[in-house]
Parts: structure tokens; C-alpha cells; sequence
């Protein structure tokens, strides 16, 4: 064999080698972050469990359960942008990432009955935003106004944001949808109980709050 | 199907490249080149400088041939000047007394036929040439006359860098051209050359003659002369320890303006008088991997430049939408947390810095070995974050002239 088809062969190997590693070491990072996502959302799994019962335990005085309820919103909120990052990566028909949004919209119903019950008992009016989305295509204004409730959700730290994939195969989030009567016409809103669709811009979609609610969501709760 | 997925085959070909060459770098021949003994024999050499309009340097590249260790009694210097309209001839003048000196002045014809007059006037066994924005280092043509040894040699390249970078440009242009060196050397251990440059490569005058002497070769008389040779079957060997430094292009532009004959040359010779050595297994290396390799780079160059800025501009466009409205001190500030978990991996981002981790290798090994002074750290830096951008601006420039059949002016 001559010198340079040897290490034309040589180099196709260190070629292929190289490039299996690589494959190799992003599948065994998105692995990892799927497991990570996993992990975080049994623990939040556990907390939202452990609120409950909380909840049922201090039956006679449940609003010692608030500071839980919010911190847990706050997980909820940290877990779905990473959930929204991981499914960008690993894409939108991903099975273990639409196992994992199950999960999570499973976990965003519970926590949002909790803020409901909360709410009734203790006296408090926490703002609620309901916010169902598509990345199927066929919304367009979806994007802006996820990014316009990050926003909101970050100058007004105690706005309960609640996304929803509308077409997420969940039996609960379908009756869920069902019983807050939103329709398909997305991006649907649903603030404090009042409804709203589609987004043009962050200005006007504030006029959906409440008068002074987002002002006073600052200090509230 | 991703834009990305396009991006994989050529840098899938671009890292096999790159460890091709890479192990032709440890291989014997490559390895051998590096212990070249000096030769007893000292043939008598001359060195044509072909000047037009270079009055400011080409008195200091005649001085420092004239500094060449080297017997004077078999060195010429033929200073050729190809009808200057400033002060050239003046400049050239001050020389004329020297006996190892000939001047000539002929109408303008072109770099070729500057050549061609120098060796019409010589009759010294090996023929050089040296640009006139070019300075070599007094041991250079000692480390270029024993690559001559094997008879089938017709021609000798020796390792260039820029003089006195002092631009960020100039400094990028500093690393690639000593990727070049590793590139050169490398490739003439196993012949693969295609272009003996400007500044100091050196020829056997009677090959040069037989082979017709030098011809325009699309502006680019260097790389066609070096085809020429290949397609002849005789061998072109580099010496990377002959040292020459090169006046390099301030700006951008005039680096594109360069870079662009360079590419359309390379792209008309190749793929007009010289197609028949592409994919021919009669010349090896050269015509069954390095041309094929080359042009698909400038393919791959262009697309993957175009595909980065239409993905960037997509993704901005984007993000602005998506922004509007939005107070900017949110909107300005990333709001994810510093953790592995938000590391953008894809194979594309990895197999990407594995090229240029490759070329940045590859350049430190060619200092190594070519002992070449200097601090290259600008030049890395500005090679990492610059060549990228600018490099396909000319190549994209370039593709269109020859596409489209437009010819420019040298300067």
C-alpha cells in the first residue's frame, strides 16, 4: 500500500472516530439534560405533594402554606424555560420531552388549584395568567407573547404565569381547557378568570389585567 | 431538512483533511524533509526581481539578496523593471555599479513576461524569483539549492511570513501564512504542491525553458507555472527553513482585492487549461485529493458563510420581533442561568471547533518547525474570530468573476 492511501485511510479513520465521539458526547448530553429535567420535576413532584398536604394538614389555618406555594411557583417557572430550551434542542416531537411537558402541565394544574384554594381561603387576589400556546406552526404571534409573560413574570415576581401546550395529548389539560373554555384561537389568555386571544404587543396586552394589578402584585401576597 | 445538515459533509471533509494532513506530517518523507543536509555543491543561481511601480521597497529587497550567504561568483540578481511609471528605475539605479547586479527595463507586459526577460538573461542553473515587496534572510538560499538534489525536481518553495504585521489584518494573514508553511511542507513531502509563490521560488532554468517559460496564467503566472510542472510529471519541493518576509495588505479591502486574483486564478487555471489533472490518479495526491479538496473548500467556504448569515440575520430578525415592545433592561440582558444545561451541543457547534481547533494546531506546528520568529498570538486571535468573515467575502467575490467572466485589473 502506498504511503499516501495509507494515510488517506488513517485520516478517514481519526475522521470517523472524531465524529462518532461527537455524536457520541451530544446524545449523551442531551441524555443528561433530559434526566436533569427529570430530576427537577420530581422534585417539584414531591414539593407540589407535599403542599397538598400541607394544605389538607393546616386545614384550620392553610395560609401558612403561601410562602410554600409561591417558592414552588417559582421552581415551576424555572423548570418551564428549561423545558422550553430542551425542546428547541432535542425538538418538539422528542418523546421523553413531550413525557416530560405532560408531566409539567400536570404539575402547573396542581399548582394552580392550590393558588385557587389559597386564594378563597386566605383572602388574597394574586393575579392568574392562563397562557395557551402552539408550536405546531401555526402561531405566530406565540413567540412574543411567551417572551412578553417572561417579562411580566420577571418585573412582577408574584404573577402567576401558567403555560399550556395547547395541543399537548393530555387528558387532564384537555379537560382543563374544557373547563376554563378556551378556544383554539391561540395565543389564548385567560387573567384572572377573564379571556383573551391572540398578542400584538406587550402594551396592549397589559390592558387585559385588572386595573392596578400588576402594580400591586408587587406587594400583594 | 436543517441548514446545518448542508454544513456536515464539508466538515466532515474538512476535518479528514486536516488529519491527512496532519499524518503526512509525522510520515517518513515529511519527517526527512526536516533533516535536510546542506549541500557541498553550490550551482550558480540567479534571483529576478520583477518590478512595476515598486520604488519604495525594491531597493531593500535587493539589499537583502545581496546580504544572501551564498558564493558571489554564482549569484545574480537580475532586477527586471517591467515599465514603472514612479521612481523604480531611480531606485534601481543605485545598484548598477554592483557587478552581481543586472538591471533591465522593457516596455509593460505583465509579471510573466518580467520573468521571462530575466531568464532570456541568465544563464545560471537555477532561476529564482523574488517579489519586490519581498526581504529573505541571508541563510535562505542555502536551505533552498539542496532541495534540488533529485533530478526530477524542477522547483523549490520556501516558507513565507509577513513582514512586520502591525494590523489585526495583517497579523490573521501572518497565521494563514504560516498554515501555509505546515500546508507546504507537508504537501511537497508527498508532491501535491499546485502554486510555487511569488516571493522566492526557485526553478531549474533549463525545465522552466522547456516547459515554455513563464505565461500569464490568469494573473496568476506563479500557480500556472506550478501546474504546468505537474502536468509535466516533475516534482516541486519546499524548504521550510528558507525564510522570506512579505509586505501584506493593510486593509480589508485591499486583502479581498488581492485574495480575489489569487481565487480567480486558482479557479481558471484549475478548471480551464488544467481540468485534466483534477481527479487524474497519474498525479497522485494532487489531482485525486488536494485540487478536488480546494475547490470544494471554496464551495464549502461560501456556504457556510451564507448559511451563518442567514441564520444570524433569521435568529435576529427574530429576536427583535420577539423583543419589540419589551423595556431593553430586560430585553438586552440573557435571562437564563449560568448552568451546563443551557450549552448549546450540537454536532455542528463541535465538529466546527474541532476544524478550528485543527487549523490553530496546525499553525503552531508550522512555527514550530519553521522556526519562525515573532509572537503569534495576535495573529491566532484574529485568525480565530477574523478569517471566517472576511476570507468568504472573497471567495464569493471571486466565483462571481469567473462565473460571470469578469476580468479586473492587477492593481
Amino acid at each position: 500500500m502506498s504511503l499516501i492511501a495509507r494515510n488517506v485511510l488513517i485520516a478517514l479513520g481519526i475522521t470517523i472516530v472524531l465524529s462518532g465521539t461527537v455524536v457520541y458526547a451530544v446524545n449523551y448530553l442531551n441524555r443528561e439534560r433530559v434526566a436533569e429535567l427529570g430530576a427537577i420535576e420530581n422534585q417539584i413532584s414531591i414539593e407540589t405533594l407535599s403542599l397538598d398536604t400541607q394544605f389538607s394538614l393546616l386545614a384550620a389555618t392553610p395560609c401558612d402554606s403561601i410562602a410554600s406555594s409561591t417558592a414552588l411557583t417559582g421552581e415551576l417557572a424555572d423548570l418551564g424555560n428549561r423545558l422550553a430550551y430542551a425542546e428547541g434542542q432535542l425538538g418538539t416531537d422528542n418523546a421523553q420531552v413531550v413525557q416530560l411537558k405532560k408531566q409539567y402541565s400536570l404539575l402547573e394544574i396542581r399548582d394552580y388549584l392550590i393558588t385557587k384554594q389559597l386564594a378563597a381561603a386566605c383572602g388574597t387576589k394574586p393575579v392568574t395568567v392562563l397562557y395557551f400556546y402552539s408550536n405546531a406552526g401555526d402561531c405566530s404571534d406565540c413567540d412574543k407573547a411567551g417572551y412578553a409573560l417572561s417579562y411580566l413574570r420577571t418585573a412582577y415576581p408574584t404573577l402567576r404565569v401558567y403555560s399550556f401546550d395547547y395541543n399537548l395529548n393530555l387528558g387532564a389539560l384537555k379537560t382543563f381547557e374544557a373547563v376554563t373554555k378556551v378556544k383554539d384561537d391561540l395565543p389564548a389568555f385567560v387573567v384572572n378568570g377573564k379571556h383573551s386571544y391572540g398578542f400584538t404587543s406587550l402594551a396592549d396586552f397589559e390592558k387585559q389585567f385588572p386595573k392596578g394589578a400588576l402594580a400591586t402584585t408587587t406587594s400583594s401576597n | 431538512m436543517s441548514p446545518q445538515m448542508l454544513a456536515y459533509p464539508f466538515l466532515f471533509l474538512a476535518i479528514f483533511f486536516e488529519s491527512f494532513v496532519l499524518v503526512t506530517l509525522l510520515s517518513k518523507p515529511a519527517r526527512a524533509a526536516l533533516n535536510r543536509k546542506n549541500s557541498a555543491l553550490n550551482p550558480s543561481v540567479a534571483v529576478i526581481v520583477p518590478c512595476y511601480n515598486e520604488c519604495e521597497t525594491v531597493a531593500k529587497t535587493c539589499e537583502s539578496l545581496l546580504a544572501l550567504d551564498y558564493p558571489k561568483d554564482k549569484l545574480e540578481i537580475i532586477l527586471v523593471d517591467d515599465g514603472s511609471t514612479d521612481n523604480t528605475p531611480i531606485e534601481m539605479a543605485h545598484f548598477a555599479d554592483n557587478p552581481q547586479v543586472k538591471i533591465i527595463r522593457k516596455e509593460n507586459g505583465g509579471k510573466h513576461t518580467a520573468l521571462n526577460a530575466g531568464i532570456a538573461a541568465t544563464q545560471a542553473e537555477i532561476v529564482g524569483c523574488l517579489d519586490a515587496d519581498s526581504f529573505v534572510e541571508p541563510s535562505a538560499l542555502l536551505e533552498i539549492v539542496p532541495c534540488f538534489s533529485d533530478p526530477k525536481t524542477a522547483a523549490v518553495t520556501a516558507a513565507m511570513s509577513i513582514h512586520q504585521p502591525e494590523s489585526l489584518i495583517q497579523h490573521m494573514q501572518n497565521a494563514e501564512y504560516i498554515f501555509g508553511i505546515t500546508m507546504r511542507h507537508t504537501l511537497a513531502s508527498i508532491n501535491g504542491l499546485y502554486v510555487t509563490p511569488g516571493p522566492f521560488s526557485f526553478y531549474k532554468r533549463a525545465i522552466v525553458e522547456e516547459l515554455g517559460g513563464f505565461r500569464h496564467g490568469h494573473q496568476t503566472e506563479d500557480m500556472e507555472m506550478a501546474l504546468c510542472i505537474q502536468q509535466a510529471g516533475y516534482r516541486i519541493e519546499n524548504a521550510i527553513l528558507a525564510r522570506v518576509y512579505t509586505k501584506s495588505p493593510k486593509t480589508v479591502l485591499a486583502l479581498i482585492k488581492q485574495r480575489t486574483r489569487w481565487t480567480t486564478g486558482f479557479m481558471r487555471n484549475v478548471l480551464g487549461e488544467y481540468r485534466g489533472l483534477i481527479g487524474n490518479k497519474r498525479y497522485s495526491v494532487l489531482g485525486m485529493l488536494v485540487l478536488p479538496c480546494a475547490l470544494i473548500a471554496i464551495v464549502s467556504g461560501i456556504l457556510l458563510f451564507l448559511m451563518t448569515v442567514f441564520t444570524f440575520l433569521k435568529n435576529l430578525v427574530s429576536a427583535l420581533e420577539i423583543r419589540a415592545g419589551i423595556p431593553l433592561s430586560y430585553s438586552l440582558l440573557p435571562h437564563t442561568s449560568f448552568s451546563w444545561f443551557y450549552f448549546p451541543v450540537s454536532a455542528y457547534i463541535f465538529l466546527g471547533f474541532a476544524t478550528l481547533i485543527a487549523s490553530l494546531f496546525l499553525i503552531a506546528v508550522g512555527k514550530y518547525i519553521s522556526k519562525t520568529p515573532g509572537n503569534l498570538t495576535l495573529g491566532l486571535i484574529s485568525y480565530t474570530f477574523l478569517y471566517g468573515i472576511i476570507a468568504p467575502l472573497w471567495l464569493i467575490r471571486a466565483t462571481s468573476d469567473v462565473v460571470f467572466g469578469r476580468h479586473r485589473r492587477w492593481k
